[in-house]
């Protein structure tokens, strides 16, 4: 016996390695923010020479370097961008009657939502861990800024910074899968997630301190699921210093997001696999539609 | 955990008596639906929703292929949706192999077989990986089904193109493997629904050839939508013809064709010549003539025998006839007959809708 959801899986891994150019292109956005925005943006050259180190330090609660700083946001920024693609199968397998051919095996509604959401979940944590990699990597270069992290990083540390990107990965997958289930159109889908990408990423602490921004700002920056991650990812790297709200809270912060959004794409993607059952073949059923 | 299967064998509703056809099992139902009624939601509010199956009842024996016929937008894809519990009926009940269909959907699923209009395989895939991903969803792995996935694809004559992805496989092939997915976790009935639609009338014989093939070789039921009215003659053992959502006939290709009463014969007169009328309408087994210019249609029960005759009688009245045709009964003057409206698709012109057999103008209303 064999798991249905397991198949499901498995036809999305057969496609997504024979496309190797989604993977190039989805990987090359974050290093390059790695190696050009990164290194040129680094505020830490802005302060005047004689600055004593503790000012930098503060400005970045606790971490060494800018690049430091944002190389930790960029393992957001990467899993976030890359779960923006996580809706597309689904607008696809409903257009090519895939899904339709799916729903008329005895597979159950929830496993096509599970198996969705375990392998898309996957896809958006292998551009996190490469950027990971690759900002450490780049310490070791030469006059390049790399990712510093204290030498005190505790086992638990790491499980923490494990679990926000998990937790972070699973909310914006569920979210944006739960687009792919609501609109029938690509055009619809990439409208909504170019609407919605700026705005995600901009009011998160990714890529700058808060305590540079205007009030009313921070307060948006603080509760965006990102921040909440990012700022877990920070303090186990860098210390906890400088932070209002200890890792628990931030982790149950972004467990929440987690949790609605799961929810939400639970409700939307029941609804459209009750809805999207019609005529075999669909030409009625759209006739009717529209 | 499934329904009783011990329906009682209910009269078929047929227009008149029938035995067994080809291959069908008349006291094994395999499917039963009974006054099935599809409405559609309105698309707006207050507006009126469309009713797509109005009243709709038959019962298909085990081992038969099963025709459901009619043009597009008759309610065969409904029919066939909520037959294989894609789609919930407004009214009415069904039941494959005694199960419910809304009671025990999942049941249901594992006993049948599904093509689709549509090609519905993944393109990026090998057709043997499209099958076996369809094995998974019935929980079966490649080690229990591989044997069974190869038996197919070389049944269906795939072997050989079994590992090459299916974007590279013909419009022949595509239909092809479609119904090697549809048998993948071997169902003792298969839907099929038009399965033959974009293929050319040669693609079109040979797909039958297949479908006939698994309906022999592994006792398969089959049944299937079509609006080919030379694929329902041809491939079917028995037939429902549907109109605006109703079953206007049931029974064999033959019986349904005999309903017309016997054959047609159209004499072409040259012009200028009397009108034989009078002399042809006392020949035996002419049943009506009816005139059209210069050509003239016999309708008559044995048409190659009263040809001579014809022939002779007009010579002999210095009537000279250019040309004479016999005309067999065609499914499309049975749809003419039943429903007083030519069988054509919408927005298709009356005349030139190829696959349909010679003499099929609607100018010709049997008597």
């Amino acid at each position: 016996m064999m798991l249905p959801a397991f198949s499901l899986i498995r036809r999305e891994y057969i496609r997504w390695i024979r496309a190797p150019t989604w993977v190039i292109s989805g990987l090359l956005s974050p290093i390059l923010y790695l190696i050009l925005f990164g290194q040129a943006f680094d505020l830490g050259k802005l302060l005047p020479p004689g600055t004593p180190a503790g000012v930098l330090a503060s400005a970045l609660s606790g971490a060494p370097t800018y690049f430091s700083y944002f190389a930790v946001g960029m393992v957001a920024f990467a899993s976030v961008t890359a779960a923006m693609f996580s809706g597309t199968g689904i607008i696809f397998d409903k257009q090519l009657g895939i899904l339709q051919r799916i729903l008329s095996t005895p597979i159950s509604r929830r496993s096509v939502f599970l198996s969705s959401l375990i392998f898309r979940g996957m896809l958006t944590l292998i551009p996190a861990f490469l950027v990971v990699g690759f900002a450490l990597l780049l310490a070791y270069v030469p006059g390049v800024a790399g990712l510093q992290v204290g030498a005190n990083v505790t086992a638990l540390d790491a499980a923490q910074f494990l679990g926000a990107a998990l937790i972070l990965s699973v909310a914006f997958t569920s979210l944006f899968l739960s687009f792919g289930f609501a609109v029938q159109r690509i055009e619809s889908y990439f409208g909504v997630v170019t609407i919605l990408q700026l705005p995600i990423l901009l009011t998160s602490n990714a890529m700058y301190p808060v305590n540079i921004m205007p009030t009313w700002l921070q307060y948006l920056v603080g509760f965006n699921p990102i921040s909440l991650a990012v700022n877990v990812m920070r303090m186990s790297l860098f210390g906890t210093n400088g932070y209002t709200y200890s890792v628990g809270i931030y982790l149950l912060g972004l467990l929440a997001w987690a949790v609605v959004f799961v929810l939400l794409a639970l409700l939307l993607a029941s609804r459209a696999l009750r809805s999207h059952v019609g005529p075999v073949g669909g030409a009625l059923s759209d006739a009717i539609a529209t | 955990m499934s329904a009783p299967s011990s329906s009682p064998p209910e009269p078929a509703l047929e227009p008149r008596g029938l035995a067994a056809p080809h291959g069908g099992v008349a006291d094994q139902i395999v499917i039963d639906a009974q006054d099935l009624r599809m409405i559609y939601p309105p698309p707006k509010a207050g507006g009126k929703g469309t009713v797509a199956v109005d009243g709709v009842g038959f019962q298909v024996w085990r081992g038969e292929i099963f025709g459901f016929l009619g043009p597009n937008g008759a309610g065969k894809t409904t029919t066939i949706s909520i037959l294989t519990t894609l789609l919930d009926p407004t009214s009415g009940r069904a039941r494959i192999e005694g199960i419910d269909v809304l009671a025990h959907p999942n049941d249901v699923r594992r006993k049948i077989g599904l093509v689709f209009q549509k090609s519905t395989a993944d393109e990026e895939l090998t057709g043997r990986e499209n099958m076996l991903i369809e094995a998974g969803l019935y929980g079966l792995t490649s080690g229990q089904i591989g044997g069974h996935v190869n038996d197919l694809l070389a049944q269906m004559d795939l072997a050989t193109s079994a590992d090459r992805f299916v974007k590279t496989y013909s419009g022949g092939m595509r239909r092809r493997l479609e119904l090697a997915v549809g048998m993948v976790h071997k169902p003792k009935l298969l839907f099929l629904d038009e399965p033959t639609l974009g293929l050319d009338p040669q693609g079109r014989a040979g797909f039958w050839r297949y479908i006939r093939y698994l309906r022999d070789s592994q006792g398969l039921t089959v049944f299937m939508t079509t609006h080919y009215l030379d694929e329902a003659d041809q491939l079917c053992d028995r037939i429902a013809v549907i109109d605006h959502g109703k079953i206007i006939a049931l029974g064999t290709p033959k019986q349904l064709k005999d309903s017309v009463g016997g054959d047609t014969l159209v004499l072409s007169v040259a012009a200028g010549s009397a009108d034989p009328t009078a002399l042809i309408s006392p020949l035996p087994g002419v049943t009506a003539i009816s005139r059209q210019g210069d050509s003239l249609r016999v309708k008559c029960s044995r048409g190659e025998s009263l040809v001579p005759k014809v022939v002779m009688t007009a010579a002999q009245a210095g009537i000279e006839i250019l040309g004479v045709t016999v005309i067999k009964p065609t499914l499309d003057e049975v749809f003419l007959h039943l429903t007083g409206h030519a069988y054509r698709e919408e927005g298709e012109a009356p005349n030139g809708n190829p696959g349909h057999g010679a003499g099929n103008g609607p100018e010709g209303a049997p008597a």
